[in-house]
């Protein structure tokens, strides 16, 4: 339905989104997910043909957006970052106006009236946008985005803006919709791209940095697995070992105590390290007094991904732990002193 | 474009700007019209369409100000780019609606005429050619300003050029009298003023080279419009 080859666009030096390739199925809810300034609404832009690319094209159900362009523009329903909303007219005359624009040719009121009750606007009609509050005006957003029927929607940020109970209803529209819809909308929410797609592309300097179902970033979050463990041995013993087991990425001291030292062991992605653990431990005659596998949230996997293009990814969580560490064995120090 | 123009007349008279605009320029109108036939008992309304034109200078940017401008700052123009119309659409609607406006406002003159037909006696050359003269040459004004409007996100920047422009092309016009017709640039400016084709325009003489001289100048400007638009777009 959408497909998309090598789109770039520059500002000046500045590469906002770089060859960006993907395809979309028909029927399909893909979530653009990335931090702020990722290219996010760059790509939709681009997408939606607001914004001519420096390179690379995209195709509309075979339609080119550069080329096929009336064919192409037929097809969307876009929602941007911003509303585009005329505060000086009622909501039921800006959606009438965009019912001309599209040149819409299935019957206007029942339309109409429709769209309304999809984006819960039947009470506020008559009202000027300009009095709408944020949520509402979002909503009018979308409500223009649907008109028409097209058969891609591109929501950019959909629900910001909105009241819990409004966001919990429009996820409900966005994925009833998905059924005869095409949608692609952003967020830098993980939980709502979690909720309501059905895939997941991960953002980050204008390129994609993972892209795979919800539950397919979840394997991956499990997979890549921390262990907290209390060891017995002097560290300097305990670490080589650790870092000598296969799998192991990185193994650090978070509290040392002389007899008994707690450590972080990080895993490298999708290996189960536990068992290669005890094992490489226990022939060296080190017992393993406590170990705790540390859930990694879609959070973590977000900063994850989204952190390692910066390339400081690895001495961050290391400075990080330095001074835990010390306040730890200040904790640990006070203890001792009220043995005494 | 008929939704486009739609949209943007009933937008002028939303706002209090229509109005304010229609009111400043039929007070200001009126009372030349009063000054120059009423008190004086005269049935030429030449004088005040060549004031017309001078008021138009002065109050069209506002009226093209916003055309695009706001649009670009409401992230409108999104709306507008994505919808499966064609740029020449969006360009020539928003240039209708203007045109509207003009044509509104022009429209209140009309008792001037009642007044005359009752007390004087028309001379309908010139007032047709009056008419004529004052919609072509605001046409050309419209187009610029919404060419400049097309340009900037601000819409004091776009009044502030449109202003400058009009005002430039005002002072050419001068600079063209004091040179008089025997020096080479002196006919060259005068060729070229919008003013000076304005006057003969109006006087009643009815000439298809000023005729195609104003076309082209409102249609060279709307292509640039366009050329903008298309430029934000694919």
């Amino acid at each position: 339905m959408i497909q998309v080859s090598g789109l770039t666009r520059r500002y000046g030096a500045v590469a906002a989104v770089s060859a960006l390739s993907f395809r979309v199925q028909e029927g399909e809810i893909v979530g653009f997910l990335g931090p702020n300034g990722a290219g996010k609404t760059t790509t939709m832009n681009m997408l939606t043909g607001c914004l001519r690319p420096t390179a690379g094209s995209v195709t509309l159900g075979g339609f080119d957006i550069e080329t096929d362009a009336d064919q192409a523009r037929k097809m969307i329903g876009y929602l941007p970052e911003n509303p585009p909303l005329y505060p000086d007219m009622t909501v039921e005359e800006y959606l009438g106006f965009v019912y001309q624009l599209k040149k819409c040719t299935m019957p206007r009121d029942t339309h109409l009236e429709q769209v309304c009750t999809m984006a819960g606007l039947t009470d506020v009609r008559g009202r000027l946008i300009r009095n709408l509050s944020k949520g509402y005006r979002q909503r009018v957003g979308l409500a223009q985005a649907l008109i028409g029927d097209p058969q891609v929607l591109i929501l950019d940020e959909p629900t910001v803006g909105l009241d819990p109970k409004q966001i919990i209803e429009i996820r409900e529209v966005i994925r009833s919709l998905g059924r005869q819809h095409t949608v692609i909308l952003s967020s830098h929410i993980l939980s709502e791209v979690q909720a309501v797609c059905d895939r997941v592309l991960v953002i980050d300097h204008g390129k994609i940095v993972a892209d795979g179902t919800p539950s397919e970033l979840s394997a991956r979050m499990e997979g890549a697995e921390q262990l907290d463990m209390t060891i017995e041995g002097a560290p300097e013993l305990v670490l080589p070992a650790l870092r000598a087991v296969p799998g192991v990425a990185t193994a650090v001291v978070v509290t040392e105590d002389g007899k008994k030292s707690v450590y972080r062991i990080t895993a490298e992605s999708d290996a189960d390290i536990r068992r290669a653990v005890f094992d490489a431990l226990s022939q060296n005659h080190m017992a393993i007094l406590s170990m705790q596998q540390v859930a990694l949230s879609l959070e973590d996997i977000f900063l994850q991904l989204t952190g390692a293009e910066s390339a400081e990814a690895a001495p961050e969580p290391a400075e990080a732990k330095e001074p835990s560490k010390k306040k730890k064995r200040r904790l640990f120090g006070r203890k001792r002193g009220d043995d005494k | 474009m008929n939704a486009i123009c739609k949209r943007d007349l009933q937008g002028f008279f939303r706002s209090p700007l229509g109005y304010v605009y229609a009111g400043a320029f039929l007070a200001i109108m009126n009372l030349y019209f009063f000054a120059s036939c009423i008190l004086s008992s005269s049935s030429d309304v030449g004088s005040v369409f060549s004031n017309m034109l001078i008021v138009f200078l002065f109050l069209m940017p506002i009226l093209t100000m916003r055309l695009f401008s706001e649009e670009y700052k409401q992230g409108t123009d999104k709306l507008l780019l994505t919808a499966p119309v064609s740029v020449w659409d969006i360009v020539g609607g928003k240039f209708l609606a203007v045109l509207g406006v003009l044509l509104c406002a022009l429209l209140c003159t009309v008792p001037w005429l009642i007044i005359i037909i009752i007390f004087g006696t028309p001379a309908w050359g010139t007032i047709i050619g009056c008419y004529l003269a004052v919609i072509c040459a605001s046409a050309v004004f419209a187009s610029m300003g919404m060419f400049l409007s097309s340009l900037t996100e601000s819409q004091l920047i776009a009044a502030v050029l449109s202003f400058a422009l009009f005002l430039g092309l005002y002072i050419v016009d001068m600079l063209s009298y004091s040179l008089g017709t025997d020096s080479l640039l002196g006919t060259l400016l005068s060729w070229l003023s919008i003013f000076t084709r304005y006057d003969t325009f109006m006087s009643g003489q009815f000439s298809l080279g000023n005729l195609i001289y104003f076309l082209s100048l409102t249609g060279l400007f709307l292509y640039l419009t366009a050329r903008v638009i298309e430029r934000r777009r694919m």
